[in-house]
């Protein structure tokens, strides 16, 4: 009994004991399990950080502007490589391997100094710079002691122009300026991470049994910009900016319909600038704005286009000042005034205008605020309330100084002409589409507000059509197609002061002039072989559009073109025929015929020239044709004012008030001046109504 | 005998378990080595995809080859009259069956 007893303590005991080790692990495996392999992991996985790539940009046609490649950096370890060989074998396995090191670095460029670096035994540990393509480098991380850690490189694109919009991304991947800060948020992917095993003494292994997470690239941004009419403009850039001996130039091409920016170029002499200088640094734009005014006061019936003011033989004092004209006259018409670009014709009609009224003119067109493109540093230009005005300042401002606009904020006010009286948003994003390829935004047109009526935007581009056929800006013009344009000569500041002989010349053209399809806008900074813009900039638009017609993708609907295309005259019979570009015949006789009846065809709504049978004869008369074959004809955009509620105002500062009403489309009507909070608006905040109302602005008592 | 033949077959039993638990390791290891191995060698070659891309569209953008094209060949940019647009043939109608 006693030695039954004695059996039974010891296998109840180590029954007892089993199941204390069963129940603590069952409290370790089970119950307190996962706060344990958290630990584990802790302690035995290591994750490394795997970066993710920056989603790509493209242009509107799908081509590839700027993406990210996944590239590899260099860590060797020398005495690692050569490994403490004892064994003559083991010796000579050492120097192959150092040899190997030594000549796979030299053959992808690695600086002697650091391929030395590379091979020196008695250094542990060297951090070669610069990143390198794995396929390359493959031969060299085989080796021992050779290591390499995943780098993305962003590849910039090919062009200046582009660079300076697009802006940088550091070896990072962080940006630096440009599209690439501004759409970080949608550029930049999700990190990833890739996990080793770590033991004791912290060496890492791979394993399969531990799993990373996978780097989630970032969206794919299209631009509008088309990138053979981005090439186009900035070699005309580049070869006017030479050939006028200027210090820099801006270059915009803007869809009218749309109000898409397909082409920004911008060079500058000083190397240290980076940016698109078209939007972010505005100008003086000189007689360029002379068309607002003739269409403000034929949209308020304060004047006819025949109707004639003094011209004054071209010299005029008015208010101490003298005000001259290049073109002299003793009269004008207001179409003469803005075909001869005439200074004492145009102030003479913006004395009509109350300060007010001119200040909201310009401020209807846009200037003075951003256009919202987003762009880091845009500039908002310089558009000072009349309270800050001198006397003089009206007619500065009629004449285009006084004021300062972005190219962007001009080309933007212009495609409101070309499109019949629109202000449009401008664009740079097309599309935004996620990893997976589903779209996450796409551009619709926006209006931001009316700013001229239909038949108004019809009549200015007939006198901007007069321009170009015979006035400041011949040398824009085509033989076979009608351009509208209006030229800009402006002095330039120098720390606020004018400077002599120093000017901004400037051309705006609408392509082709019945139908605008581009806005192009061309200025030269100081050139100093010619200082007017219809010598200096206006061929540079002409330049650039025979080359759009060239070109099979340039962002142009040739089925809508060749309704617009007009016949040459034919040429005397004496004349031989040529086939170079530079010799082709201007044919005078027709071109004052046009000149003549351009306005008046253009008052009525029609081309002044159909097409007819132009192939036929234009090869007969030896030529050398270019077809193209049409497309599909392009659907243009709907033509409606989008409706928006009116915001909420009250409370805040008059000024501030104004500002947003303004930046939501609507025109403003303030029921006293003064400072103080808005307190109401009419019609109330959060009305629907459509873009360009007038809202009454009530001051709180 | 009985019991010792039960015992045997036991671990026998825990044996082929065990081996079959560790050839599945060993080789799901190999097979995941090897799913590393082509995820960077296929990495390695997107990466040379892209640049060989970057290389073809360098060599082929409109900016070089307009250059190279009027410097050794000659060649021009044609002005707008040497440029036909054809103009689309009217739609004809299509006449109602009945």
């Amino acid at each position: 009994m006693i030695r039954t007893s004695r059996v039974g303590l010891v296998h109840g005991a180590f029954l007892a004991f089993a199941l204390l080790l069963v129940g603590r692990a069952a409290k370790v495996q089970l119950y307190d399990g996962a706060t344990w392999r958290a630990r584990a992991t802790r302690q035995q996985v290591a994750d490394s950080p795997l970066p993710a790539p920056r989603g790509r940009i493209l242009d509107a046609s799908g081509n590839v502007l700027v993406e990210s490649r996944q590239l590899v950096k260099l860590q060797i370890a020398p005495k690692e490589v050569w490994g403490a060989p004892t064994k003559p074998k083991a010796v000579d396995a050492a120097r192959v391997r150092l040899q190997t090191v030594a000549r796979v670095l030299a053959r992808v460029g690695v600086s002697s100094e650091w391929a030395r670096k590379a091979v020196d035994t008695t250094d542990k540990w060297v951090e070669l710079p610069g990143t390198y393509l794995a396929s390359d480098v493959q031969e060299l991380v085989a080796v021992r002691g050779v290591h390499s850690t995943p780098a993305i490189e962003r590849v910039p694109p090919a062009t200046d122009g582009l660079r300076r919009l697009v802006g940088r991304a550091d070896e990072n991947g962080e940006p630096v300026d440009g599209l690439e800060k501004s759409l970080d948020a949608l550029l930049r992917g999700t990190r990833g991470t890739t996990a080793e095993l770590r033991d004791a003494k912290g060496h890492r292994y791979d394993s399969p049994g531990v799993e990373g997470t996978a780097a989630r690239p970032g969206h794919t941004v299209v631009l509008t910009i088309n990138q053979q009419l981005q090439d186009i403009a900035e070699r005309a850039l580049d070869d006017a900016v030479r050939g006028m001996g200027a210090k820099g130039g801006d270059i915009v091409v803007l869809d009218p319909s749309s109000g898409e920016v397909r082409a920004m170029a911008s060079r500058r002499a000083d190397q240290r600038s980076t940016v698109a200088t078209a939007l972010t640094e505005p100008y003086e734009p000189g007689s360029t704005l002379k068309p607002f005014t003739a269409a403000r006061l034929l949209d308020l019936h304060r004047a006819r286009v025949d109707e004639v003011v003094n011209a004054y033989g071209g010299k005029w004092d008015y208010n101490g000042r003298t005000i001259e004209d290049d073109h002299k006259g003793t009269s004008f018409t207001l179409a003469q005034v803005i075909q001869y670009s005439s200074n004492i014709g145009i102030v003479q009609f913006a004395q009509r205008f109350t300060p007010r009224e001119q200040f909201e003119l310009m401020r209807d067109m846009g200037f003075g605020m951003q256009t919202g493109l987003p762009y880091p540093g845009e500039s908002p230009g310089r558009l000072v309330a009349p309270k800050g005005w001198d006397k003089l300042t009206p007619a500065s401002m009629a004449m285009g100084y006084a004021i300062t606009v972005t190219p962007l904020q001009l080309a933007t006010a212009y495609a409101a002409i070309a499109n019949g009286g629109e202000l449009l948003e401008p664009a740079i994003v097309k599309e935004v589409r996620a990893s997976d390829g589903t779209v996450q935004y796409s551009h619709t047109r926006r209006v931001v507000r009316r700013v001229m009526t239909e038949e108004t935007a019809r009549t200015v581009r007939g006198l901007l059509r007069s321009v170009v056929e015979g006035g400041t800006a011949e040398q824009a013009n085509l033989a076979t197609f009608d351009i509208a344009g209006k030229t800009g000569t402006a002095k330039r500041t120098v720390h606020g002061k004018y400077v002599n002989g120093s000017y901004t010349a400037s051309f705006v053209g609408l392509f082709p002039a019945d139908k605008p399809q581009v806005v192009i806008l061309v200025k030269l900074d100081d050139p100093s072989k010619s200082i007017y813009g219809g010598k200096a900039a206006a061929p540079v638009s002409k330049t650039i559009i025979q080359a759009m017609l060239a070109s099979r993708d340039a962002s142009l609907d040739r089925a809508e073109l060749a309704s617009s295309r007009i016949t040459p005259a034919p040429k005397p019979a004496s004349a031989t025929p040529v086939a170079t570009a530079a010799a082709t015949p201007t044919a005078p006789v027709a071109r004052s015929d046009r000149a003549a009846q351009a306005f008046a065809s253009s008052a009525n709504g029609d081309s002044a020239f159909e097409g007819g049978d132009t192939l036929v004869r234009s090869v007969a008369s030896g030529s050398v044709p270019f077809v193209f074959r049409l497309g599909e004809a392009k659907k243009a955009p709907p033509a409606v004012v989008a409706a928006r509620a009116v915001p909420s105002v009250r409370g805040l500062p008059l000024r501030r008030a104004v500002y947003a009403l303004h930046r939501a489309g609507f025109r403003v009507s303030l029921d006293a001046s003064g400072v103080g909070d808005a307190a109401a608006t009419s019609p109330d905040a959060g009305t629907v109504a459509p873009a360009g109302t007038t809202v009454h602005l009530m001051r709180a008592p | 005998m009985r019991g010792r033949g039960i015992v045997a077959l036991v671990l026998v039993g825990f044996v082929l378990v065990a081996t079959g638990v560790i050839w599945r390791r060993s080789y799901g290891t190999l097979r995941a080595r090897e799913q590393s191995a082509l995820e960077q060698a296929r990495s390695a070659l997107e990466a040379e995809r892209a640049k060989l891309d970057g290389d073809i569209r360098d060599a082929a953008s409109r900016s070089r080859l307009a250059r190279v094209a009027e410097e050794r060949l000659n060649m021009r940019i044609p002005s707008d009259s040497q440029v036909f647009v054809v103009a689309r043939p009217p739609r004809r109608t299509t006449r109602d069956p009945h």
